[in-house]
C-alpha cells in the first residue's frame, strides 16, 4: 500500500462539513482574479452525445477486450516480444532489448500525437485525447472545476478551446472536452484495461514537465510498473509539475493510466489507472465534481452557521488560511473566486471546489466596507 | 515566465506521496539484471573510461579523446586542486586542465605522465525518441539507462549573481536586494553596495554591469570590486569573489529541491543538447553516452532535474574536439 503523506497541493474537495470550511490565505499577489460569471455546469447537450466515437471501453461498462477499442495508438506487438509486453521483466537478450526499444519508439510516437497541454487560467497540466468527438482525460487537479474554459495545445502546436466536465477527485480523475465547431483533426488514444497491468511491465509516459515549451515539445519517458494498487499505479517514469494529466501507455500502445502525483523518491510516480476513469465516466460526463483524495481536502479554516441568511464568520481557526489572510469573526463573505456567496452553505460548497494550494480572491464586508484578500487554500489537518 | 507555471508545478510536484513504496528494486528499469544485460554495450568503451577526482572527491567521469594522455570532461565540476584521473584499470595520475570550452562546459584534461590511452570515436548519429541510452561508469560497467526524451535543442545560459539593482541604467550599479541563498549573499554583498568592476574591468553604469554579468555561466566565479558606504566619505572599494548561480535554483522551494534531487552546479548554457531521462548523480556526468548498439552518441553534461539529464550530441563534441585538442597540445 502506498501511504499518502503529502507535501502540498493537490486536490480535492467534497462537501465539507458545515461547520468547518476552511480557507487559506497568504497574501500573495494573486492570479486568481474574480470575474463574476459563475461557472455553469457543462450543458447536457455537450455531454449527451457522449461517446460518439472512440470510447468503447467506457461505453460498455466492462473492460474493453484486448483487441477492441479503436483509437489510433495501438501498435501490434511482435511475436518475439509478446511475453515481455504482457508479463514485463528484463529482456533475455540484447536482441530482445532492441525489439523492445523499437516497440517503445513506435508507441512514443503515437502517444505523443494524442498528448495535449492543458492551460486553465494560470495553471498548466496535460491531458490525452481519447475520442474523435474530443473527450480528453486529465487529472482532477488539472481540470479543477466543471465548466472552466481551457486552452489545449497539441504536440504539433495546434491549439483548441475546451471546457472542463466532471471529476472524481477521489481518484484524481478528470475530464474535459474540446468545444464543438473546431473540426476533429486530432488523433486519439486506444484504451487499455487496468486488470492486465502487472508489476515489471514496461510503459511509456508522455507529458510537458515544467510546462509547455514549444521549442522542446512533449517529453517522453520509459519505465516500468513498480506497484499496482486499485486506485494507483506506481512507476519509475519520472514525473514533475506540469506532467499532471498526461498519459501512460503500455507496449501495445494502449492508454493505461493518467499522471497524478509524486513522492520525493525518483521511483515514486503515481498514475490513475484507466479503469478508475471508466468507473467514474457517467458522473464525470455529466459535469459532476465529487470525492476527495485523502490528505487533499481543502480548507479555509473558518466556521459559521448555515442557518444565517449571510455567510458570517463566527470563528477563525488560528494559523488557518483564513487567519493568515486576515479574516476575522464577524466578517461576511460575499464572494469567493468566481462564486457569489449567499450564505455559509454556499461558501462551503465553493471551498470544496478548490484545491489545497490554490489561491483564491475573497471579498468580505466588515464594518460597512468591502475588502478583497487572496487566500491560499490549505489542507484539512 | 516562471510564474506562469508556478501553480502547475505545485500541482504535481507538490502533491507528494512519500514513504517506503515497497517497490521491488528488481522491477526498476535500471535493475541489476538490466545493468547486467547492458554490460556488453557499456564495455565497448571500457578502455577509454576514467573518473576525475578533485581534492579527495570524485567530481565527474571523463573519456579519452586522444591517445597522448588527453581526456574530455565537464569543466564546471573541476573546482578544486589537485586534479587526478583514475583510469578504468585503476591507475591514478595527476592531471591538469589543458583546454576549455566555456560555451559548452567542456574541459580537456592532460595526464601528467606518459600514458597511452584508447580514444573513443563520437558518432554523429541522433537516436529516435524513446531509444535506449546507456551510461558507462569508470570501469565500463553500465551505471545508468534511460531513453531519449525530446528533440535536440539549445539551452540558453541562465546564470545569475543573485542581486537586484536599483534600475537606473545610466547610474552606478547599486544593489537594491540580495537574493537569499545566492552567490552574492555568500560573498557578503549587501544592499546599497555599488559594483564598480566586474572581473577587474571598470563598468561605469548599471547597464554595463548587467551586460558583463550576463556573459558569465552558472558555476563560474566572478571577481567584483565593490564600494560600500559611499555616503560616509572615505569609503574604499574592496574585492569579493562570488559564484554565479542557476536562476532556477535561486528561490527554489524546499519541496522542489527535494523532488529534483541533486543536480550539477551548471545545468544551462549549451549550444545543443540531447535530453534523456537517465537518473545520474551529478558526479556521473562528463562521460560518454551510448546507444543500444554501443555507439558513442554523446557526452553527459548535466543532471538538470528529476526528469532531465542533458548530453551534448556527438556532432557538437566532434565540432569542438579538433580545436580543443590543438590547444591542449600547445
Amino acid at each position: 500500500m502506498i501511504p499518502y503523506v503529502l507535501a502540498v497541493l493537490l486536490a480535492t474537495g467534497q462537501s465539507v462539513s458545515a461547520q468547518d470550511v476552511i480557507v487559506p490565505t497568504p497574501p500573495f499577489g494573486g492570479s486568481v482574479s474574480g470575474n463574476s460569471n459563475s461557472p455553469q455546469p457543462a450543458p447536457s447537450s455537450i455531454v449527451s452525445d457522449a461517446i460518439i466515437s472512440g470510447t468503447p471501453a467506457f461505453a460498455s461498462s466492462g473492460p474493453a477486450g484486448k483487441k477492441s477499442s479503436g483509437g489510433q495508438t495501438s501498435v501490434a506487438v511482435p511475436k518475439a516480444l509478446e511475453v515481455l509486453a504482457e508479463l514485463g521483466g528484463v529482456p533475455k537478450s540484447l536482441e530482445t532489448l532492441r525489439l523492445l526499444e523499437a516497440q517503445q519508439r513506435r508507441v512514443a510516437q503515437r502517444a505523443t500525437a494524442t498528448t495535449v497541454s492543458v492551460q486553465i487560467g494560470p495553471a498548466q497540466g496535460c491531458g490525452v485525447i481519447i475520442s474523435q468527438s474530443g473527450y480528453i482525460l486529465t487529472a482532477a487537479h488539472v481540470a479543477m472545476r466543471p465548466g472552466e474554459d481551457a486552452s489545449i495545445t497539441l504536440s504539433d502546436g495546434r491549439e483548441y478551446r475546451a471546457t472542463t466536465l466532471g471529476m472524481n477527485r477521489g481518484y484524481d480523475a478528470g475530464l474535459l472536452k474540446i468545444d464543438p465547431g473546431q473540426g476533429n483533426e486530432w488523433s486519439y488514444a486506444s484504451l487499455g484495461r487496468s486488470e492486465a497491468i502487472v508489476p515489471g511491465m514496461w510503459c511509456v509516459a508522455v507529458g510537458h514537465p515544467g510546462g509547455y515549451d514549444a521549442q522542446r515539445g512533449p517529453v517522453t519517458r520509459v519505465g516500468r510498473i513498480l506497484e499496482v494498487a486499485p486506485d494507483t499505479l506506481l512507476t519509475d517514469c519520472a514525473l514533475i509539475g506540469g506532467d499532471s494529466g498526461g498519459p501512460l501507455f503500455d507496449l501495445s500502445g494502449r492508454l493505461i493510466a493518467i499522471h497524478s502525483r509524486i513522492g520525493n523518491d525518483i521511483t515514486e510516480n503515481l498514475h490513475v489507472p484507466i479503469d478508475r476513469f471508466a468507473s467514474s465516466w457517467t458522473r464525470m460526463q455529466k459535469g459532476d465534481a465529487y470525492g476527495f483524495l485523502p490528505g487533499f481536502r481543502p480548507t479555509l479554516g473558518v466556521r459559521g452557521k448555515s442557518s444565517y441568511k449571510v455567510a458570517r464568520i463566527h470563528e477563525v481557526r488560528p494559523g488557518s488560511p483564513g487567519a493568515m489572510a486576515g479574516l476575522q469573526a464577524g466578517d461576511v463573505i460575499v464572494r469567493f473566486g468566481k462564486e457569489n456567496i449567499s450564505d455559509f452553505r454556499s461558501l462551503i460548497k465553493a471551498v470544496a471546489n478548490t484545491m489545497p494550494g490554490e489561491r483564491v480572491a475573497v471579498w468580505y464586508d466588515r464594518d460597512g466596507d468591502r475588502y478583497r484578500v487572496i487566500v491560499e487554500i490549505g489542507r484539512q489537518p | 515566465m516562471n510564474r506562469r507555471f508556478l501553480f502547475s508545478l505545485i500541482a504535481l510536484a507538490v502533491c507528494s506521496i512519500v514513504g517506503p513504496s515497497g517497490a521491488c528494486a528488481d522491477e526498476r528499469r535500471d535493475s541489476r539484471q538490466m545493468m547486467q544485460l547492458l554490460r556488453p554495450v557499456a564495455e565497448t568503451v571500457a578502455d577509454s573510461m576514467a573518473q576525475v577526482i578533485c581534492g579527495n572527491s570524485p567530481v565527474a567521469l571523463a573519456v579519452a579523446v586522444d591517445s597522448d594522455g588527453l581526456l574530455i570532461t565537464k569543466r564546471s565540476e573541476l573546482t578544486s586542486d589537485p586534479i587526478q584521473v583514475r583510469l578504468s584499470d585503476n591507475r591514478l595520475y595527476p592531471a591538469r586542465v589543458a583546454a576549455t570550452s566555456r560555451p559548452n562546459d567542456l574541459a580537456i584534461l592532460k595526464l601528467d605522465a606518459s600514458v597511452r590511452l584508447t580514444p573513443v570515436r563520437f558518432q554523429n548519429t541522433v537516436p529516435a525518441i524513446a531509444s535506449f541510452l546507456v551510461t558507462p561508469g569508470r570501469t565500463g560497467r553500465a551505471i545508468g539507462v534511460g531513453v531519449l526524451s525530446a528533440n535536440q535543442r539549445r539551452i540558453e545560459a541562465a546564470g545569475r549573481l543573485g542581486v537586484n539593482f536599483s534600475n537606473v541604467a545610466e547610474a552606478r550599479a547599486m544593489v537594491s536586494r540580495v537574493v537569499s541563498g545566492s552567490g552574492a549573499e555568500r560573498a557578503g554583498i549587501e544592499e546599497g553596495d555599488i559594483i564598480l568592476r566586474v572581473n577587474g574591468v571598470e563598468q561605469p553604469d548599471e547597464q554595463r554591469v548587467r551586460a558583463a554579468l550576463k556573459q558569465l555561466y552558472p558555476g563560474e566565479e566572478v571577481r567584483l570590486t565593490v564600494l560600500r558606504g559611499a555616503d560616509n566619505g572615505g569609503a574604499r572599494p574592496f574585492e569579493v569573489s562570488a559564484q554565479i548561480s542557476e536562476l532556477d535554483s535561486l528561490g527554489e522551494s524546499k519541496n522542489d529541491s527535494l523532488v529534483n534531487g541533486p543536480r550539477n552546479i551548471r545545468v544551462t548554457g549549451f549550444d545543443v543538447v540531447l535530453q534523456h531521462d537517465t537518473v545520474l548523480d551529478p558526479d556521473e556526468c562528463g562521460g560518454p553516452i551510448l546507444d543500444s548498439a554501443g555507439r558513442v552518441v554523446g557526452l553527459n553534461i548535466a543532471r538538470a532535474g528529476r526528469v532531465v539529464t542533458y548530453a551534448l550530441p556527438a556532432s557538437l563534441i566532434n565540432s569542438e574536439l579538433p580545436n580543443l585538442i590543438a590547444r591542449a597540445r600547445r
